[in-house]
Parts: C-alpha cells; structure tokens; sequence
C-alpha cells in the first residue's frame, strides 16, 4: 500500500502532468484559430486520447484526472500535517475542489439556447451542437405523436424504425453542412419531396461548428404505399416535409436537439440600449414572463443579471433584429459543478494568504541582513 | 521613511491646489463616442487623427506667423473662425511618397502639407478614390488605405472647419431698408443663425423681388439677391455635424446631443437650447474682435447655463479635470521622474552609494506619485474602476510593478528596488504613449464589460498579477546577473533568491484568484465558469508555470539558478497572455489592437530567451570555474 502511494504522490507527477498539460492549452489556444472553439475543445480538452498521427498521447480529461490523483496522494505525505503547513494543506485540498467540480461540469452540464419571438414564448431549449430527427404524427385532432432519433442514429447506413412508425427510415448519407442546389436535369423517379427540384451539395464544415446547416438524405422503404422514395432534409427548412402512409400524416424535421423545461418563458419586450451617439451597446435586456402550473411571474434578464430557476441559469447572449420585431437569444445551462469554483476558490485563497503571511516576511526580512552592492 | 511621506504629501498638495479654477474655452464640454467631455480632448484626438500629434509645432505653421507652435484648440478656432489663415498651417501629415506623388505635391522631409494644397490633389484623384472606395478592405493595396486615409482626413478637416459656420457674424448688411426691416445698424455683420431667426421679417422684401422684373430692381434689391446667395452657399455646410456640443432640450442622459448644424436644420430649437446657441454665437463674435473680456464674460455664461439648466447632465468638474489631466501630462513627468531615477542610482554607484541612492529613491516614489494621480484621475473622470481597456492595463501593470519595486527597496534599501522600478514604469510608460497615440484613451464599454463590481475585482487582480510577475521576472534577471558579478557571495545571493521566491508566491496569488474570479465572472455572465477561451488559457498558462516552477523548487528538482532562469521566461508567457492572444482575433476577449504587436512580441521573447538563457548558462559556466578552483 506504501508502495502505491509513495509513486502516487510523487511530485514528479504533478509537474509532468502541468507541463502536459500546458502543451495541450497552447495547442488547443492556436488551432483555435483554424479549427473553432467546438472542434478544439473535442480534441484536445474534453478528449481521453489525442492521436498524433499515429502516436497515442493522454487527452485533456485523462491528464487532469491523473493529477486529481496525485494530488490526492498528497494528503498520505506525513510531512505535511503540520501547522507550519497548513496553509498548503489547505491550499491542495481547494485544488482538489476545483478538479472535482470541473469534472462534474465537464461530466453533467447541459447548455443550449432558448429563442423567443417578441410576444410569443417556449418551453424547451435547443442544443448548440447535435441535431435530432423528429417524426410527428399529426392525424389525431387532439394530439401530436412524436418520434424523435438522436444525433447518434443519424450516421450514414443506419435504418430507423420505431413501433410508432408502420415504415422504415435508411439513412443514406449525414451532411455536416450542406446547401441548396437548383436541379437543371429532370430528376430520378426515386427522388421525392423537394429532392424532386433540388439538390443538396455537401459543403465543407464551417470552422464554427454552429454556423453549420446539416442536411440528411434519407430513403423510406416498406411502408408498402407510393410514399417510398428518396428524400432530402435540412435544418431550418423553411417548407416542411410531409407524407403520409395509410392514412397517417407525419411531419418530418431535422432541428437542433431540444431539452424540454417544467415551465416556459414569454418574451414581452427586448430592448438594446446604445451609448448615444455609437454603435456600443450600453445593455441588452429582455422583459419575459416565466409561466409555471399557472403562476406566472414577471422577471427582466439583463446582461450580466441572469435568471436562476429550477437549476436552469438563463443569460442574455445574444438577439436578433427582424422585421416584426426582436427576437432574444437566451443561453440555458444547468450545471451540478457551479458551486465547487466558488467554494475552492475560497479555500484556496484562505490557505496561500495563510501561508503568505507566515512566509513572506522572513522572505523579505533576510534581505536586511546584507545591505552593500 | 518620514523623508519620503513628506515628499509624497507636498506633491499631493500642489495638484490639490493646482485644481480649482475658472472654465474656460477648452471646458466645452462635447458629446462624442457616447461620453461627455471638453472640446480641449475632441480637438487633440482630431488633430492626433490629421496631424500625428496632439499640438502643432512650429515647423507646421507659417514663418510669418513667428510662432512657437500652437494648441489643438487654438488650431481649431483658427481653422473654424479664420479659415483663410488656418488653412495655410501644414498640418497633413503624409509620409508615403508614392501618396505625396500622385497627388501632385512636392516632396517634403517634413511630410507636411496645408489644407488647400491637399484638397487640390484629391480633386485629381477623386476618379480613382471612388473606385477604391467600393473595394473590399482586403483587395486594397497599402498605397490604396494611405490614400483614402488622407481623403477621410481632409473630409474630416472640412467637417469641423465648417462645423460652426452657421453662427458665424458673416453676412454683412449694407443696404438701410434691408438692415431696417431686420432692425439691425446698416454695416452689421449677421450670423446665418441670426438671419434665420429673422427670416420672416424678410419675406414682404423677398416676395417683392420676385414679383419685381429684374430691369426695375432697386439697390436692396440686389443686396437681398446677393445676401440670399451668401445664405445659400453658407448652408452648403450643414454636414459638418461632428461638433455636438448642445445638450438634448429633454435633458435625458441617453438622448445624443446635437451639433448646432444639426439644430438648424430641424428648426426643433428649445428654448435653453437657444439660450446656448445664443450665447456661442456672441462668444465666436467677440472672439474674431479679439475681445477677450467680453469673451471671458460670454463663456461664464455658457457655463451658468449648462449648469442650471442642464443640471443633472453634465459634471462640469470632470469636464474641468479632464482639461487639466491633459494639460498637466501626468505620465509625461512620471516617466521623467523614473528615468531620473535611474540616472540617480546609476550615479550612485560610481560615487556616493547612501545619498545619491536615497535621492534617486525619492525620485522613483515621485514618479509612481504622478503615475498614481494619473490614473486616480481617470478613475474620477469615467467612474470606473482603473482598467477595462488594453492601454489602461499598460499603463496599471506598470503601477504595480513600481509598488512593488518600492516596496522591495524600502527592505532592502541597496537600490535594487529602484533599478527595478524605473525599468518597469519607464518601458511600460512608452509602451502606453504607443498606444494613446491612437486616440481617445477613455472610451466607452461595451454591455459585458460594462459592470463596475466585476471589472474592480477580476480584471485589477489579474493585472496586478501581470504586474507583480513582471516583477519577479527582472528579479529573476537580477538574480542571474549576480550569479555571474558575485558568485562567491552566498549571503547575498540567498537574500535575492528568498526575495524572488517570496515575489512569485506574491505573483501567483493575483494570477489564480484572478482568473479564477474571471471564471465566475464568466459563470455570472455567460453561464460558464470556463470555456478554453484564449484569454483564459493565457492565465491559465501564466498560473500553470508559476505553479510549475513554485513546485520544481520546493521538491528540489530545479536549483535557484534553474528557478530564476524559469522565472525569467515566465515574462514571456506573461506579455504571451496578454498582448498574444489579441493576434489570434478569436474568442470573447480580443478587445486589443493587435496590427504590429506581432514584431514587438516576438522580439521581446527573443531578448527574453537570449538573456535569459545566456545569463544562466554564463553562470552555470563561472560556478564550475569556481568549484575547480
């Protein structure tokens, strides 16, 4: 067991993983430039694995983790508990905090953004990253029945199917990012929906992963109707694709994956205050109302003032101006780690201020032995 | 240390003292860039924008003038009242001589040239201006921007040259009935502004001339045609709107005040709005008569009026304090006062060390004095706490560095402090004066960063930590310098080592708790406490090596000198942070001007890596001579 712990706690680990660790930050700080924020984060931060070429090396997560060991280990150091060291003890123990909290962010944080019209309001917020493919059977009066395919599924080859549905989906390609394409020769007899007059041409993938439109070209087979074929999807299509099978009408969608919240927020007003005379904007802020079991309550979210509710954190991050009006951009996020940061940084400051005040006088104070150049 | 308090406290009193005073001309106060402040500030940064400097020197003006030189604002009342003289001051400054060829000028070594001789020119070009105009900011060559940098320069020039000319006395009045209807003396010189209020009075005159066949005009007649004609060219510079200097009638803080072309052209005149405009039109009038008692008089007015009836608006304290932190060149004289500094103590070192050394001290806590009141100043002028754009981070790491210079010299009194000090206050000073030069140094904050709590904790800490870094760094050089001079002294050597050591606990406290404070102010703001944006992996980077080399030392894995040496580079990592990652242009917090930095960077890293490494090795080099011994 001493064994163990004396290799665990050894400070040559520490410094080794720091050192790792700041290559990964200078990596992942330059390629930023070429390859987004998303993409680096993948790569080099949130990653166990980072191949090199064909060299394995330990990703951003697996490095972090190997020093929230070592710096446990710490604590085995007999030599350390000491008053003379409290303060590093206490010191090591905010950095711990502030590992451990990371990774719960890391592990159990979802964000995405809540976009609400001037007037109208939502229930739900939509990922910045993956998509869904949502299958809606509307030919009930009075309900909508959905059927939603996670990111994951989409992949290229994948057959959907679904006891809700009496036919199967085959992916037949995913597009990262694509764009319309007018079709100038008459199409295949295979081709339906609005694959009948378009195209859709892959195109490179932005840097920002965001700024993507993915697209999805799909084949419905065995619902035994005419309605078998190709078809062709985008996000934010603006006419939606419909079909039907033996008298069932479904809407078929590709959106941004959505979360659904116990409550929804009205937007009444947006307001984006200038310095007068420029283009700096002085504030934004959105007048909404949160509507929850029936009570509703009426709350302003300001830049740098979000609101809190439920575990849910909503922000002002960004808006879009309209000809009908504003819409506001809300950025959503719970996250189970928000505390520790507060809490560790705390401690931390306690422990170094402790051990400052014990130190750095005799640091200083030896000086005043030798005076003369 | 009762010497230098003394000194500290005369200083103070003398700019207490210096405060209070009368408003005057350069107190105007002028809207622009959505902060209030004195035409004096306007006036420099547009002279800055044309000229390169922020008051004309003699070699710009006429010889006939036998001036020494000239203020920006008495440039601009000569340019806006007198435009036959101003025009002639060279003040274009254009130093690229393909630019200075085709617009047909001839070559200067002083790269000046006037007004008329440059409007000339871009008459010539106006063809290609216009076409380049059109091009995308990338297509354009660097001939193409000097070009149309010189072009916005002369329109800008043009724009506040005319900007009061509607309430200037230039429309003189010969005729006896004209000047009876207008109930003025015949021989009196109106302003546009005055013959608009009067306009009605005119219209049974005006409706006669145009009823009238012209072979029947009588005198008044063609005098009424011609004053018309001088209206209409007058009224040909109702776009030299820039100089808002009116405040809205409604008196609301986020309405933008109104330049007096503005006002006549909405003919929405309020009353104290008028009141104002009034009381400019007779300054600007016993101005051109060189009458400077009723002037001073007109201008206590304007004050009175601004004061009462736009009570609330405008803080004409800090209006008056801006003026005189322009005049008084606070930074001019601390860095005089840290390069005396350092003469001081490079003298004492060849003479006598005890008192020389305390002068130069003197001197350095004299600087840092000013460099204090300079930035306490602007504090007071914005309201905000002391950083939030690049240039003030400069000009407040510098600050640091010299406190904790001070700090290091009143324990060790041996000069070391103050060697430290005048290097870190003095360089960063210049690198500050790079950056003023590119205009208004106090400008508004965009909506995040426009919170007082959060710019007062995270940003002041993490620059204090940039500050005391830089610090430890010139320790870590003094260290290695020493290692090479006096290897044999262990004595003092621990002493340097300790103090090094003690400056990088100091250092790596306001790095992690400001960027762990930049963290929650991410997660109050944005939702999360980190997001691997380059600025937070800058301090990050920063933290990380100062723990790095904190834990290298303790376990013993590194030697003092490998310690110093880690210190040392650890200068790069810092200027890396803070200027680097502005080059990148990617991530949240890119507020910087990055054009140019890049050569500036890579050769203080170089100096960093050479000196830093060549000290280290040297000294590696004489301990081993020593030990053989």
């Amino acid at each position: 067991m001493n064994k163990i712990a004396n290799f665990f706690k050894h400070p040559k680990i520490f410094v080794i993983t720091i050192i790792w660790m700041m290559v990964l930050v200078v990596l992942g700080t330059i390629e930023q430039k070429h390859f987004g924020l998303f993409a680096v984060q993948e790569r080099y931060f949130s990653s166990w694995v980072i191949w090199f070429s064909l060299f394995p090396m330990p990703g951003g997560r697996l490095t972090l983790i190997i020093m929230l060991i070592n710096l446990s280990f710490f604590f085995f150091n007999k030599s350390i508990w000491k008053l003379k060291k409290l303060g590093i003890v206490v010191l090591h123990f905010g950095g711990i905090l502030l590992l451990v909290g990371g990774g719960l962010t890391a592990m159990f944080s979802s964000e995405g953004n809540m976009v609400i019209e001037e007037g109208d309001k939502s229930n739900h917020i939509e990922d910045y990253h993956y998509m869904e493919l949502a299958i809606i059977n509307t030919s009930a009066v009075d309900f909508d029945e959905f059927t939603i395919f996670d990111q994951p599924l989409l992949i290229k080859n994948n057959i959907l199917t679904h006891e809700n549905l009496n036919f199967e989906i085959e992916i037949l390609n995913y597009l990262e990012n694509c764009e319309l394409d007018k079709r100038t020769s008459s199409p295949a007899i295979q081709y339906k929906g609005m694959l009948k007059n378009f195209m859709l041409k892959e195109l490179k993938p932005e840097k920002e992963d965001n700024w993507n439109r993915p697209g999805i070209i799909y084949k419905i087979s065995n619902s035994g109707t005419s309605t078998d074929g190709m078809y062709g999807i985008f996000l934010g299509q603006p006419v939606v694709q419909t079909i039907s099978v033996n008298d069932n009408n479904y809407t078929i969608v590709l959106r941004r994956k959505r979360t659904y919240l116990p409550f929804s927020i009205g937007l009444i007003d947006f307001k984006k205050i200038l310095h007068p005379g420029t283009d700096i904007p002085k504030s934004y802020s959105s007048d909404i109302i949160l509507t929850e079991n029936r009570a509703v309550r009426k709350i302003l979210i300001q830049m740098n003032k979000p609101l809190r509710h439920k575990g849910y954190t909503f922000f002002q991050s960004s808006f879009i101006e309209g000809p009908d009006g504003e819409t506001t951009v809300l950025a959503v996020v719970k996250n189970y780690g928000r505390l520790f940061p507060y809490i560790s940084s705390i401690i931390m400051c306690v422990g170094l201020l402790f051990h400052m005040f014990q130190k750095l006088p005799g640091l200083f104070r030896k000086s005043r032995e030798k005076i003369a150049v | 240390m009762k010497f230098y308090s003394l000194i500290f406290l005369f200083i103070l009193s003398i700019c207490a003292i210096l405060l209070p005073r009368d408003f005057d001309h350069r107190d105007i106060p002028i809207h622009e860039n959505g902060r209030i402040k004195p035409l004096d500030t306007f006036v420099k940064n547009q002279l800055l924008l044309i000229y390169g400097k922020r008051s004309i020197k003699q070699n710009a003006l006429p010889g006939e003038l036998n001036s020494e030189g000239l203020s920006a604002l008495d440039w601009f009342f000569d340019i806006a009242l007198h435009p036959d003289e101003g025009d002639k001051y060279r003040i274009f400054n254009i130093s690229n001589p393909e630019v200075v060829a085709s617009l047909g000028l001839d070559w200067d070594p002083e790269h000046l040239y006037n007004q008329t001789e440059v409007l000339t020119g871009l008459k010539n070009q106006i063809h290609y201006i216009t076409t380049i105009q059109r091009k995308p900011e990338a297509e354009l060559t660097q001939f193409d921007t000097q070009m149309l940098k010189v072009y916005s320069n002369a329109i800008q020039y043009q724009t506040l040259s005319y900007s009061l000319s509607c309430l200037l006395p230039s429309i003189q009045i010969h005729n006896e009935t004209i000047a009876q209807s207008l109930s003025v003396n015949p021989g009196d010189k109106l302003s546009y502004y005055q013959l608009m209020r009067k306009a009605n009075k005119l219209s049974p005159l005006m409706e006669r001339l145009i009823n009238r066949d012209k072979n029947k005009w009588s005198e008044s007649d063609y005098e009424l045609q011609h004053v018309m004609g001088v209206l209409n060219e007058i009224d040909q510079d109702k776009f030299a709107r820039i100089l808002k200097i009116i405040p809205s009638e409604s008196g609301k803080q986020n309405e933008e005040w109104q330049s007096p072309w503005e006002l006549m052209e909405s003919r929405m005149i309020g009353p104290n709005q008028e009141k104002l405009l009034l009381t400019l039109e007779s300054f600007l009038k016993f101005r051109i008569d060189n009458d400077s008692i009723k002037s001073d008089s007109l201008l206590a007015e304007y004050e009175k009026l601004l004061s009462l009836q736009f009570k609330g608006l405008i803080n004409l304290d800090n209006v008056k304090l801006e003026t005189w932190k322009n005049k008084a060149n606070l930074f001019y004289k601390s860095i005089a006062f840290y390069i005396l500094a350092f003469l001081l103590l490079v003298i004492s070192w060849m003479t006598t060390p005890r008192l020389l050394r305390r002068i130069s001290f003197a001197c350095l806590l004299g600087g840092l004095t000013f460099h204090f009141y300079g930035i306490l100043l602007r504090i007071i002028i914005m309201q905000r706490p002391p950083v939030s754009t690049l240039y003030e981070s400069i000009i407040f790491v510098g600050l640091i560095g010299v406190i904790c210079a001070s700090l290091l010299e009143y324990n060790r009194k041996d000069g070391m402090g103050i060697f430290i000090g005048a290097i870190v206050g003095g360089v960063l000073h210049f690198v500050g004066l790079g950056y003023a030069n590119d205009g208004d140094t106090l400008g508004m904050l965009v909506a995040v960063l426009n919170s007082n709590f959060w710019l007062a904790t995270h940003v002041t800490t993490i620059t204090i930590g940039y500050g005391a870094s830089l610090f430890a760094g010139l320790l870590g050089h003094i260290y290695l310098l020493q290692l090479i001079r006096i290897p044999f002294d262990k004595k003092y050597l621990n002493t340097v080592n300790a103090n090094l050591f003690g400056a990088t606990l100091f250092a790596l406290f306001f790095t992690l708790f400001g960027t762990i404070l930049g963290g929650i102010w991410a997660d109050q703001s944005w939702g999360r406490f980190w997001g691997w944006d380059p600025k937070e992996n800058g301090a990050l980077l920063i933290v990380m090596w100062q723990i790095m080399m904190l834990h290298l030392r303790i376990t013993g894995l590194v030697k003092p000198m490998g310690f110093a040496l880690g210190m040392v580079l650890n200068n790069i990592v810092v200027i890396l942070a803070w200027f680097g990652v502005n080059l990148l242009n990617v991530g949240l917090h890119s507020y910087g001007f990055a054009a140019g930095i890049a050569i500036n960077i890579s050769l203080f890293t170089i100096f960093e890596l050479i000196t830093g490494f060549g000290s280290y090795f040297w000294a590696k080099n004489r301990q081993k001579q020593l030990t053989a011994y």
